[in-house]
């Protein structure tokens, strides 16, 4: 239906040496444009996914295509047009960032002035201009992730691949950072994302895939993934006193509650009908979120727990 | 030309990667090259000027070692274990290209140790030195070929811990074992074997070939000798990282 996919991964195992099976016949395909999220707790295979895609592991069976191109047999196609960010600690010792980011464009071919060039306006991009000549070995875990990023997007690629970007970085840089891949993404780069934070991701990715033990559990766009957990929502409130709860509410931890989403007229009429007594201080009703689908598919007897998204808060005035 | 040009990226790359280490690594070549030319002095009353010159281009090839065959694993084994090479391997450069590149870089900072080193010796011990045309082909090889084997023994052992093991034993062995600070001829039988198959021998041998007019060296067999273990030892690295886990 649509165009041949950027990568495709067809069966891919990886077991390694110690007996550990880190990816458990893997088939993942990536749009050209296309943001793909990649998700799962820790543990559950997305380095070894995709350190095979970058040639760093060679899978015990399987296939891997970068353009058609068969990149196990030949990883270094694979290098030559992917934009790689490691997991782990991303610290090229005494090289500054600005050095880090320059270097990364000139090794990928970029020559030496617009190397700088773009070390430069990547720094500006994400706020590093205090740390430009800080050695990567005294930068903070933040810093040494976002230089690392840079790094990784300083020069044009095919495919992006990012194991977990955001770890470190503070609000206001992750901001940025976010800004930066949503545009790569608008400017038709294909990107490979693996990350832990998913009310942040949800914002940017087309598609993504939950990993767990070595295998893809859920796969889908973020909006047909949550169909999947809608039949039941979650009401949090904050009462004066004991109350009973209505008999669709199943409690859920403290001041929480699930119920189903066809009861959603009557417990809403139920809580309002509390706040104006005041009984009910301030509640609110939530649509699940990535957290929820993840969570979900973490723990299948858990389907439907919904997180704190806003559907509707506070009183229905 | 892509190649040359990696290379000489990824030398400058090194290079200021390493800047950190530098000053460190200056003090600790110069106290141990001071420390070794005047304590073995004091060590052996009456030096002979022959001992002498074994003493002074012994501890300028052991500088190389400790460069080559020391810092260089301990660094690159450190690099393996954080990720760092890994990094480098995800980059679509030559394997060979980074390899010499890492050779090269710890050769320019090795360099001025091995200078400072002789002139030291001259001054200590009232010494004339006889400076060859090709002592800097000696020093280039003698480098490549150590930091060679040094980066093969990173590559190959699992753990960090095995590598700076390794490197342990291996300044003992050229202290006190090798023709490196002493005349091969000192040796028992089965070190003289050994020596053999040992590059700092042949290090050892190019320099004093090229630096002093001592007898008995053989630097035609030298050069190659580590030529071929510069060539042979980066070949095998280029294939075991090549070689995917
Ligand atoms: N080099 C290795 N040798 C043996 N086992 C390994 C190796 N690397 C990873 N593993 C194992 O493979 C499994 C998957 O690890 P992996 O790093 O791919 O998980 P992950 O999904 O990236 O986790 P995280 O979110 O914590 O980064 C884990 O059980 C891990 O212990
Ligand atoms: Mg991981």
């Amino acid at each position: 239906m649509s165009a041949p996919p950027v990568l495709a991964l067809r069966g891919v195992t990886k077991r390694y040496r110690n007996g550990t099976l880190a990816n458990a016949g893997i088939d993942l395909e990536l749009r050209p444009g296309e943001i793909f999220g990649l998700l799962g707790p820790n543990g559950a295979g997305k380095t070894t996914l995709v350190r095979q895609v970058l040639g760093l592991a060679r899978p015990t069976s399987g296939t891997i295509t970068l353009d058609g191109v068969d990149i196990v047999a030949d990883p270094g196609f694979a290098r030559r047009n992917i934009g790689f960010l490691p997991q782990g600690t991303f610290d090229l010792q005494s090289l500054t960032v600005a050095e880090t980011i320059e270097f990364a464009a000139r090794l990928r071919g970029i020559p030496p002035r617009a190397a700088r060039a773009a070390a430069a306006r990547l720094i500006e991009r994400l706020d590093l201009g205090p740390f430009r000549g800080t050695a990567m070995r005294s930068a903070s875990g933040g810093v040494r992730r976002l230089a690392g990023f840079a790094a990784a997007i300083a020069a044009p690629a095919r495919l992006l691949v990012l194991d977990e970007p955001t770890n470190d970085v503070d609000p206001l840089r992750r901001v940025l950072l976010w800004e930066l891949i949503s545009e790569l993404g608008r400017g038709g780069a294909t990107i490979l994302l693996v990350t832990h934070n998913l009310a942040e991701a949800e914002r940017v990715i087309d598609r993504l895939a939950i990993m767990n033990a070595g295998r893809i559990v859920r796969e889908g766009t973020p909006a047909a993934l949550r169909s999947i957990v809608t039949e039941r929502l979650r009401l949090e409130l904050a009462a004066a006193g004991t109350l009973t709860p209505h008999p669709a509410l199943v409690p859920d931890g403290a001041g929480a509650y699930l119920f189903d989403a066809a009861d959603l007229p009557r417990v809403a009429a139920w809580v309002s009908r509390l706040r104006e007594l005041g009984t009910v201080l301030d509640f609110r009703i939530g649509p699940p979120t990535l957290d929820d689908i993840y969570a979900a598919a973490m723990a299948p007897a858990a389907a439907g727990r919904p997180g704190p998204g806003l559907a509707i808060e506070g009183a229905t005035a | 030309m892509t190649f040359l040009r990696q290379y000489r990226d990824l030398v400058s790359m090194e290079l200021r990667s390493m800047r950190g280490e530098v000053p460190i690594i200056a003090a600790v070549q110069i106290g141990f090259m001071v420390g070794f030319v005047f304590g073995f002095g004091y060590l052996i009353p009456g030096i002979t000027e022959s001992t002498a010159l074994y003493i002074v281009t012994g501890t300028a090839t052991q500088g190389v070692v400790t460069m080559g065959l020391v810092m260089l694993p301990q660094l690159l084994a450190q690099s393996k274990h954080e990720g760092r090479l890994d990094y480098y391997l995800s980059m679509p450069i030559s394997r060979e290209a980074y390899l010499l590149a890492l050779v090269t870089a710890v050769g320019v900072m090795a360099l001025p140790g091995i200078f400072f080193c002789l002139a030291v010796g001259a001054w200590r011990y009232d010494l004339a030195l006889e400076l060859h045309p090709l002592l800097p082909v000696a020093i280039l090889l003698g480098v490549g070929s150590l930091a060679g084997v040094g980066i093969a023994m990173a590559v190959y052992s699992r753990h960090p811990q095995l590598t700076n093991a390794l490197t342990q034993l291996i300044i003992f062995y050229v202290l006190f074992f090798a023709p490196v600070l002493m005349p091969r001829e000192q040796l028992p039988a089965a070190l003289r074997e050994t020596a053999r198959f040992a590059p700092p021998t042949y290090a050892a041998d190019a320099i004093r070939a090229t630096s002093t007019d001592l007898p008995g060296t053989h630097l035609g067999t030298s050069l190659a000798i580590m030529a071929l273990f510069a060539l042979g030892s980066i070949a095998l690295s280029a294939l075991a990282i090549r070689r995917r886990g």
